[in-house]
């Protein structure tokens, strides 16, 4: 069970890679915007998987959701950036 | 500066999430001492949902909850409760912040009041962190702003 949870772990690594990519070479500021905040979203996936295989996931849960938080905020906070400077 | 704005998704998220983020801030305060957390984390949370108030109401709507002045007051106050703890415990005859000597005054055991005075240290933390943090993002989004102001003003 432990290999299947690493396994989907590196999966996720490389799709975060992928994501980097976009939000590297994105091309505008739209798509690096997108490619940051699916990074956000894989990162607490794969925290709660390392909860799964260290078997504390009543204490990754806790980290995992102030991520969320911060995560959405932060999307939140840059689109109104955008916005205010109006280069999109 | 952050004017209000007619965003009908982030108005009514910023209003769903607001009690949940207060909450959880105050969980994350209150479990310090036994899960991942503590003063400094809880007061982050507690200026994310002030920040969310802020991009999603503007800033002047904010300003009405929460000034600059109120901001420096709450900052204070926090360490005035953090080193307040730490030289009570000094006048009871113990070392800085040797919360065991509070048993005296709160009258439980000396375990007991370890742990409340740990509770009340986070307390100030996340107060002084909240007000701090939160006056960071505001000057750091009315920068310009403010000086205008002054020169109208003067």
């Amino acid at each position: 069970m432990i290999d299947f949870f690493l396994i989907l772990s590196v999966g996720m690594c490389v799709l975060v890679l992928c994501c980097l990519y976009r939000a590297t070479y994105g091309p505008g500021v739209l798509n690096r915007a997108a490619g940051i905040s699916a990074i956000g979203t894989k990162t607490l996936i794969i925290l709660l998987i390392m909860g799964v295989i260290y078997d504390r996931i009543d204490m990754f849960i806790d980290i995992s959701m102030v991520y969320a938080l911060l995560n959405f905020i932060g999307t939140v906070v840059l689109a109104k950036y955008i916005e205010r400077t109006g280069e999109a | 500066m952050i004017r209000d704005s007619q965003d009908v998704i982030v108005k009514t998220l910023a209003r769903l999430l607001m009690p949940f983020i207060i909450v959880y801030a105050l969980y994350v305060v209150m479990h310090g001492h036994h899960s991942p957390g503590g003063g400094f984390q809880g007061g982050v949370i507690l200026a994310a949902g002030f920040v969310l108030l802020g991009i999603s109401y503007g800033l002047g709507e904010t300003r009405k909850r929460m000034s600059e002045k109120v901001a420096g007051v709450i900052s204070s106050i926090g360490v005035f409760i953090y080193a307040g703890i730490g030289a009570l415990c000094l006048i009871l005859g113990g070392n800085y912040l040797d919360y065991g000597k509070l048993s005296k005054v709160l009258r439980v055991t000396p375990a007991q009041a370890r742990s409340l005075g740990i509770l009340g240290v986070e307390i100030g933390v996340a107060l002084a962190v909240m007000a701090v943090m939160f006056t960071i993002f505001f000057v750091i989004f009315t920068v310009g702003e403010s000086l205008e102001d002054d020169r109208s003003g003067k």
